[in-house]
């Protein structure tokens, strides 16, 4: 594993992963004898049966969300009349979202409500008799206290994954404040679009290289600063109304703002180790913290402890070694609130 | 009836058993099978976690950052030879509450990825460094819990040492691998048995995410002596030792009556670092006099970046001893 941010060293990337790979090849066979079986390792089936009575508790409670067939996320039911929470930036602009719960599938799942500030999308489905999570009275739990997630996941039964809590509650700041995502031109006395980032908001909305981006909410803009200093009010995930100049036409279009660091372009080397990591893991404005592995698409599930309490809500795969999740103070406000906002 | 007991003999064992023994007895059952099992292990883990994560600590490099573990009450730290990254340099370790202190590395096994570093500062609380044992007896078996500590991604004082409990899924003479994911940063960190006490440092991670191997302790343990009297042991793959005549120090001279003039300072050299000056007169190199640029020319064409030089010199009349490290050419 070579150090974070090391560039200029004089044992490059390129060559340290050449060897490394040597290194893994001989390791692959020189080991065959000596390796424990798959069943008893940390997430194999002997280890994890220990935690049926959690499993249960998924099985009822965690919803499996799809686009079509594919898994794109889970979700916590929140009630028995079909209302579930999820990672909102996983299921945006997806318009056929199916749900499972237990072992019922439920098609033309809604999104009814969302918050932008905790990425959490709230979904509703026509069911009415659900089994909601039961909250744990509060996160407060110390670093190594175990807690269960959903794992992989069949069209009858969710299994699970056992980890630690993994290090300290706090806040995880947005990386690199709110962006449209483009490029401007500097030697114009106007905002003209050099380039559209991949992956950012500005490129979802249809920006196109020439645009002329001529007010934001609302208010005129004619230079960098200018814009800066609007967005600066807002967050990453805020959708802001830009006006624009495209070949003499005007055109309104509505940008969900990107955090600067998750912009595609700055993908570090941690991030290539890191495999299938959440869009959005940054900006929350507080997490705990646990060490179970997963992708993108596990994220929005339930964690609970081993009473079967729910203790927080899988928000973010942030990287290799680090899962994010919404703290059950914060997440039962949320679920409330949603909730009452959605029954209005 | 029979659960109950189990249960009842677990709680009784826990209780009575020196914690030395905790992780022997939580490592005897193939996979815990009860919630009793887990707890012991959740246990075991929460009383080694406080002394462990006093003794983990961050490096920094400049350039990135890695972890390392301290293992003498004077600052001895053990980390990962590509984390080290040579003998003799100068680097940061930085302690769990933030505070920085100078660090000087020693000896490194380049072919296993083991390196010793010395921290040179006093401890600032005074006293002691925090440390923890070092398991010499390589008893530790495929299937037994462990855990890992390191500062994943670099030093976050927010959110502290991160761990990550796992099991010992490989092993063989110079790598333990185990299934708890670990991360740029986290190289050179330590990993402890139940008990807390080391058994490995962190090193390389494969493609899939279960895939992180460790140096074992055995390692370091076999070359102890040459690592603390700062050797270079072996070449590549985790560290390489600069060549002869990839030193750089950064100024032009001039031979004058009695030694070389310098004549220009360049930016940002080592030179410039250490204070040496346009119209110092330089007498020696290492003890070696000074008489011709083609002399000092051919003294530098023998070392290597990260070298130590002493120069004597004269400056306004007096006589002074500059020290300084070669940069690189």
């Amino acid at each position: 594993m070579e150090k974070m941010k090391r560039s200029n060293s004089s044992l490059g990337s390129a060559e340290f992963l050449t060897r490394l790979l040597a290194a893994l090849l001989c390791f692959g066979t020189a080991f065959s004898q000596q390796s424990l079986e798959t069943d008893f390792r940390t997430t194999g089936a002997r280890v994890v049966a220990v935690f049926e009575p959690q499993r249960q508790v998924i099985q009822q409670s965690s919803a499996v969300i799809y686009q079509g067939r594919k898994e794109i996320a889970y979700g916590v039911v929140v009630s028995a009349d079909g209302y579930i929470l999820t990672k909102a930036s996983e299921v945006e602009e997806v318009s056929n979202i199916v749900v499972r719960v237990d072992k019922k599938l439920f098609k033309d799942a809604k999104v009814v409500v969302t918050d932008a500030n905790w990425d959490v999308a709230l979904l509703k489905v026509d069911a009415t008799e659900l089994v909601p999570v039961i909250y744990a009275s509060d996160s407060k739990l110390d670093q190594g206290t175990w807690v269960v997630v959903n794992g992989v996941t069949s069209r009858t039964r969710r299994r699970v994954l056992g980890g630690v809590i993994s290090a300290k509650a706090r806040e995880i700041p947005a990386a690199g404040g709110p962006a449209l995502g483009v490029q401007l031109k500097t030697d114009e006395d106007r905002l003209e679009v050099q380039a559209v980032s991949e992956g950012s908001g500005a490129e979802e909305a249809g920006m196109k290289e020439g645009d002329v981006i001529t007010s934001v909410e609302g208010k005129k803009v004619k230079e960098i600063k200018a814009l800066v200093e609007l967005l600066k009010e807002k967050k990453a995930g805020d959708v802001v109304k830009v006006s624009l100049k495209r070949d003499g036409k005007k055109i309104e279009l509505d940008v969900k703002l990107s955090a600067k660091g998750e912009l595609f372009a700055n993908k570090s080397r941690n991030d290539q180790m890191s495999g299938d990591y959440s869009k959005r893991r940054s900006g929350f404005p507080r997490v705990i913290q646990h060490d179970i592995l997963g992708a993108s698409e596990t994220m929005g599930g339930p964690v609970i402890d081993l009473e079967g309490r729910v203790v927080g809500m899988n928000i973010a795969r942030a990287n290799r070694a680090e899962t994010f999740a919404i703290p059950v103070e914060e997440l039962k406000n949320l679920a409330e609130g949603m909730v009452a906002q959605a029954r209005k | 009836m029979r659960r109950l007991l189990t249960s009842l003999s677990l709680g009784f064992a826990v209780a009575l058993i020196p914690a030395s023994l905790l992780a022997f007895s939580l490592n005897a059952k193939k996979a815990p099978e009860s919630a009793e099992d887990l707890m012991m292990i959740q246990e075991a883990l929460q009383a080694a976690l406080p002394k462990a994560k006093a003794a983990t600590i961050g490096i920094d490099l400049g350039d990135g950052s890695g972890s390392g573990v301290i293992v003498s009450k004077d600052g001895l730290v053990m980390t990962a030879a590509h984390v080290s990254g040579g003998v003799g340099k100068d680097v940061e370790v930085v302690m769990p509450d933030g505070s920085k202190l100078k660090a000087e590395t020693l000896g490194l096994m380049a072919e296993t990825d083991a390196a010793l570093i010395q921290i040179t500062e006093e401890n600032p609380d005074g006293g002691d460094f925090p440390f923890v044992e070092v398991n010499k007896t390589d008893e530790a078996k495929l299937g037994d819990w462990i855990f890992s500590l390191g500062h994943s991604g670099g030093f976050d004082k927010e959110r502290g040492v991160v761990v990550r409990l796992a099991r010992l899924v490989r092993m063989a003479n110079t790598t333990i691998q185990t299934d708890g994911t670990l991360i740029g940063g986290d190289s050179g960190g330590p990993l402890f048995d139940m008990d807390g006490r080391l058994i490995g440092i962190h090193s390389r991670v494969g493609q899939r995410l279960p895939v992180n191997m460790h140096v074992p302790v055995r390692v370091f343990l076999d070359s102890w002596d040459k690592m603390l009297k700062s050797e270079f042991v072996g070449e590549g793959p985790f560290a390489k030792q600069e060549k002869k005549g990839s030193g750089f120090l950064g100024v032009a001279t001039k031979g004058v009556e009695g030694g070389l003039e310098i004549t220009k300072v360049g930016k940002k050299t080592p030179a410039e670092e250490a204070g040496l000056k346009e119209g110092d007169l330089l007498h020696t190199f290492n003890g070696e006099k000074l008489e011709t640029r083609d002399g000092m020319k051919a003294l530098l064409a023998e070392m290597a970046a990260g070298d130590k030089l002493a120069l004597e010199i004269t400056r306004d009349g007096k006589d002074e001893t500059i020290e300084l490290k070669l940069g690189k050419r």
